[in-house]
């Protein structure tokens, strides 16, 4: 049983983590494969407050929020100025850098070797380290982040991001500033990830550069679009879908290291299947 | 005489970077998509290349093998994918996230196939080493140099010499133009990528001389080569190489003040200087 709650906690993370990248390339079209990266650092800046100060888990993960938000409109702002081929650099860059960080900088993230024992969040008193237990707290930070998206799309914002992606100049001749709506809309994205990052760290209680690397950016892109960009529906079903993959694949006996070659080929094979015959995803809107 | 050493090994490893830009910038120029499988295809030219002389191929023959083969991939890429998703009106957000699955797919099946661990080119005259100019310099080095700007000069001839080339800057600058006046675009794409995938076969198979052979070292080094791309100008050759060379030299020097980990940090912070001051690139066209 425990089991099947991990699956669920895991996946619901990546729902949150999911809709950060719906947002940046769904919703405005950003094409983003930092967000992982921006996942990543609110779970290091989790795990390093949890275990080196007094700061209890909502406050930490408020502050692992914060900071991935302005770190994700940090490195957005330069290249928003100018065309899209420029964002993918910044987004390759920014996703290069932050392993580099994460595996080199020891002192703050424990290097190639990670930080073991991330204490499990404190809430109300309950310590949450049973997966059942923190199943209420993954679902909870789900269903917020569902709940926002939902909203954000019903709202003059959320039409305004889809206009601006489907044609910028329109909407500057409107007098909207695109550029504003493209800030918040990278905040947005980036207190989704932080957040996620900070829920994947208490939950796993290990860490390593390995989960917030260039193919876990690729896996998460892979969830979106399999599940469906554009639409809350596509995001929740994705990483259910995509985190079921892996257990499958262990039923058949492959060595560890072809194995993780091979599941990492399956997501690229996913990604070139659906953008040819069904960009839509499984509930998603056409790219 | 540190610096010396590696100014030099920054002109040397520039040759290799320069040659990936240059092929990249090829690509990107006249087809618009912004490769992101070339880092796949870079990895398989080092890969066959490897394998080729592994069954007994001698050198020069190995490396055509991988060459040609490359040049197939690339041309298969265009044919099967891109020239596909371009048929069904696919936005340009969906052919990068399939560039993205298809340099995923090459380098895991890399993974797959060889397994992750560097693998090394046993050659024997590879680490032989010539004395010139008071800087001692590896057999590896000097075919790199040789091989990196006759490619230079090559690609350069190619562009501007040859009805093929001329035929390439039409397609680039106007594809429009280009297909009402029958110069065939779809075509020119086909050999264009075929082109561009053949040359990066040469970095491919020689970075690795020295380095061994990584299933994943082709990412680092291809957004190294868009970076000198764009700070030299898209659509200048001149440019991509020129700012490639810049960009080695600035990494190896940097290695004076801080360690090698955080190149790719200098690396950025050359694109994100270009990207404030002048995002056009140098030698813009």
């Amino acid at each position: 049983m425990d089991f099947f709650y991990s699956y669920i906690a895991l996946a619901e993370i990546y729902v949150l983590l999911g809709l950060s990248t719906n947002l940046l390339v769904g919703i405005v079209g950003i094409f983003s494969v930092s967000q992982a990266a921006i996942f990543g650092v609110g779970a290091y800046v989790v795990a390093y407050l949890l275990m080196n100060t007094a700061v209890p888990f909502l406050p930490a993960l408020l502050a692992a929020a914060a900071l991935c938000v302005a770190l994700n409109i940090l490195v957005t702002l330069p290249s928003l100025r100018v065309s899209g081929d420029y964002f993918v650099v910044t987004s390759f860059g920014i996703q290069l850098l932050a392993t580099a960080i994460f595996t080199n900088w020891t002192a703050g993230t424990g290097g190639a070797a990670g930080l073991p024992g991330v204490p499990a969040p404190l809430i109300f008193g309950q310590e949450l380290i049973e997966p059942g237990a923190f199943l209420g707290l993954a679902t909870a930070g789900m269903a917020l982040g569902c709940l926002g998206f939902w909203l954000i799309m019903r709202a003059p914002f959320g039409r305004l991001l889809r206009a601006i992606r489907e044609d910028e100049l329109a909407v500057a001749a409107l007098g909207k500033s695109v550029l504003r709506a493209k800030v918040s809309a990278a905040a947005l994205a980036g207190a989704f990830a932080g957040t996620a990052g900070g829920l994947y760290a208490t939950f796993l209680s290990f860490i390593d550069p390995s989960s917030f690397d260039l193919d876990a950016s690729i896996l998460l892109l892979a969830m979106v679009v399999v599940g469906g960009a554009r639409t809350l529906a596509g995001s929740i079903i994705g990483p259910f879908v995509l985190l079921a993959l892996p257990q499958a694949l262990a039923l058949i006996d492959l060595p560890t290291s072809v194995a993780a070659a091979a599941r990492q080929l399956i997501y690229g094979v996913l990604l070139i299947v659906f953008m040819l015959f069904r960009p839509q995803g499984l509930l998603g809107e056409k790219l | 005489m540190l610096w010396l050493h590696l100014l030099v090994n920054g002109l040397v490893s520039g040759c290799a970077l320069g040659m990936v830009a240059v092929s990249f910038s090829l690509i990107f120029a006249t087809t618009k998509i912004f490769h992101v499988a070339h880092a796949g295809v870079y990895s398989m030219g080092g890969y066959l290349t490897w394998s080729a002389l592994r069954h007994g191929a001698p050198e020069p023959l190995a490396l055509l093998i991988g060459i040609v083969a490359c040049g197939l991939l690339g041309a298969l890429i265009q044919k099967l994918l891109y020239e596909r998703l371009a048929r069904s009106g696919a936005t340009h957000l969906v052919v990068l996230i399939a560039s993205l699955g298809a340099s995923a797919v090459l380098q895991n099946i890399i993974a797959g196939v060889y397994t992750s661990n560097v693998l090394r080119f046993a050659l024997p005259w590879a680490d032989r080493t010539v004395p010139i100019g008071g800087v001692l310099l590896s057999m590896t080095q000097i075919v790199t140099v040789g091989i990196g700007l006759a490619t230079y000069a090559g690609v350069m001839w190619f562009a501007h010499r040859t009805g093929l080339g001329k035929r390439m800057r039409a397609v680039a600058s106007n594809p429009f133009l280009a297909e009402i006046t029958r110069l065939n675009p779809r075509d020119v794409h086909v050999v264009v990528v075929a082109l561009g995938s053949a040359i990066v076969c040469l970095p491919g198979a020689l970075v690795p001389l020295d380095l061994g052979l990584q299933p994943f070292g082709g990412v680092p080094m291809l957004l190294t080569a868009t970076i000198a791309m764009i700070a030299g100008g898209v659509g200048s050759i001149s440019g991509a190489f020129v700012l490639a060379v810049a960009i080695a030299v600035l990494q190896n020097l940097s290695l004076l003040v801080m360690p090698g980990e955080w190149s790719i940090g200098v690396t950025f912070f050359v694109f994100v200087i270009f990207m404030l001051f002048r995002p056009r690139g140098l030698f813009a066209t």
